[in-house]
């Protein structure tokens, strides 16, 4: 991250230093040639030109830093919420069991309570790692073949019992129940995380009540791992951004809903190291998304 | 027992705060948003007698609850809670009218303890200062002065300019009150380090002095041209009751 805009920032500073030089060049040459006043003016708007590109490419690159600072900042924001707050609540309900006589009820409500910040805590910890896991090349010797359909219908059950949903809130259809055509080749921890991130994100950003389907069907060479969801939508220009790393749609930051910018990036990550891709459409605002998830299957290769 | 408003969006935390504050015998409210807690506060006027605000809400964010909150003179004492430890954070939460700042994670007795100072606050500025001021001064009635148009309540740390209300610091207050008391006689810096605030001596003396020009701006018509609250050169200063009339 910090290496790839440094690089631009020299790229800049080197756009400059050539346009300068070339600057300096043309007013001598055409010093002491002695050019006809028409060469003057065509090298005049030439090297005016490269100094207008310079410019406006220094601004861009400047403008892109900012956006790029600007996401830094929100993400070390919405991590210091994320990884402090279950810590915080953690350390509330010890101190309180350590400090206060609690009836059997009580303590077993507040084991469970803990037991959830745990898992929270957990949770954003192995989100974190797996965003830094991301950038190496996947091993591909810890690959296997599995049923793509049975690993989604595992994370639909997961998210069900995670966000209290019933069967009718999160439908599952998987078109094609234990056929070879399911059949994919990678790392099933991997991909898992990848459905349930886009799972948790169209739960997240739904409005009540909460209504998903999710879809597993085979197109091609592919399969197609389908999350729609009725929820707040994405506005059209946003529909690429959200896979960059730590972007976030700037209405939800400024409506806070909690997050991270790392969930979509993982997905497409992990998709793209298992030879697929992940691509967004909607509607348009307040009209629902749909996340699909592309991967290869087995009997292609 | 008061009334303790919790804004919290964390399900988990407001139960263990909602918890931790019934069972120290206070009357709990737990809200989920900044509007909900605004709505609470200054519309329904629900009269609570401490907040604890968390930072980052959905939608209206805790700075803004405590901004909109001074702004309608709602004086309620707040203690933020918030997972933003950064000095600057601490700042902003200051800037906007907190009286309180505490950084998750806390530890519960602190909290508890910091809660209570705030109540304790409350419960002096309502009851024992007056108490005290009556008896000083010798009557039951609350502390009223008039200096031209302007009146300045001791009591309820407020000054009146026509329908212009001023509050008043109690760092304000007790030195008015000093001086109006010892009227007539110089009173040095030194005097009103020990006297009036408790202050060590080694303090900035030119402390006082700011808190005299803030003083000079409520009670004098003409602050540049005191005649109610005099230099006495290389001294301190002189409280006078009836200035003459100017010439």
């Amino acid at each position: 991250m910090q290496i790839t805009s440094r690089r631009k920032t020299a790229a800049t500073f080197i756009v400059l230093g050539a346009c300068s030089v070339g600057l300096a060049l043309a007013l001598n040459i055409t010093w002491v040639i002695r050019w006809r006043e028409v060469g003057m003016a065509v090298l005049g708007f030439l090297f005016f030109g490269f100094i207008m590109a310079g410019v406006t490419l220094n601004t861009i690159f400047l403008v892109r830093e900012i956006r790029r600072n600007e996401q830094h900042d929100s993400f070390i924001n919405a991590m210091t919420h994320e990884l402090k707050t279950p810590i915080a609540s953690i350390r509330l309900y010890l101190e309180t069991l350590q400090s206060r006589n609690l009836d059997e009820a009580q303590r077993t409500n507040f084991y469970r309570i803990m037991l959830e910040d745990t898992d929270r805590l957990l949770g954003t910890v192995e989100q974190v790692l797996r965003a830094g896991k991301t950038s190496h090349k996947p091993e591909r010797r810890n690959w296997k073949q599995f049923d793509i359909g049975e690993l989604a219908r595992e994370c639909v059950e997961l998210a069900r019992t995670r966000h209290h949903l019933d069967a009718e809130a999160v439908e599952f259809h998987d078109h094609a129940v234990g056929s070879e055509e399911n059949r994919v080749n990678g790392e099933a921890e991997e991909l898992s995380a990848a459905i349930s991130n886009v799972l948790d994100n169209a739960v997240k950003y739904s409005t009540s009540p909460v209504r998903v389907r999710v879809e597993v069907l085979a197109e091609g060479a592919h399969v197609l791992v389908r999350v729609k969801d009725h929820g707040v939508g994405i506005p059209p220009p946003e529909l690429k951004r959200i896979f960059r790393r730590f972007y976030r749609v700037p209405q939800r930051i400024k409506a806070r809903v909690k997050g991270t910018g790392l969930g979509l990036f993982i997905v497409r990550s992990v998709a793209r190291h298992h030879g697929g891709d992940a691509y967004a459409s909607s509607e348009g605002e307040g009209l629902g998304a749909t996340v699909t998830i592309k991967i290869p299957r087995v009997y292609n290769r | 027992m008061s009334r303790i408003l919790v804004v919290e969006d964390e399900l988990h935390l407001a139960q263990g705060l909602q918890f931790n504050l019934e069972a120290e015998g206070h009357e709990v409210t737990a809200v989920e948003s900044g509007e909900a807690a605004l709505q609470l506060l200054l519309t329904e006027k629900v009269p609570f007698e401490a907040v604890v605000l968390d930072v980052m809400l959905p939608g209206c964010d805790g700075f803004t609850v405590a901004t909109e909150l001074r702004k309608a003179r709602n004086y309620v004492p707040i203690l933020m809670l918030t997972a933003r430890s950064r000095p600057e954070d601490v700042l902003k939460g200051f800037e906007s009218g907190t009286d309180d700042y505490l950084p998750k994670p806390f530890d519960l007795s602190i909290l508890i303890a910091r809660i209570r100072g705030l109540l304790r606050r409350t419960a002096w500025m309502q009851h024992e200062r007056p108490a005290e001021t009556a008896v000083a001064a010798g009557g039951n009635e609350t502390e009223i002065h008039h200096f031209g148009k302007r009146v300045i309540d001791l009591t309820n740390l407020e000054l009146r300019d026509g329908d212009e209300v001023v509050r008043l610091t109690l760092m304000e207050v007790d030195l008015l009150r000093y001086f109006i008391r010892n009227a007539g006689r110089v009173i040095s810096r030194k005097e009103i380090l020990d006297e009036v605030w408790g202050l060590r001596e080694d303090t900035d003396t030119r402390a006082i002095d700011n808190f005299v020009v803030r003083l000079r701006r409520y009670i004098e018509e003409e602050p540049s041209h005191p005649r109610r609250l005099v230099t006495a050169r290389g001294v301190g200063y002189r409280f006078v009751e009836e200035p003459a009339k100017e010439e």
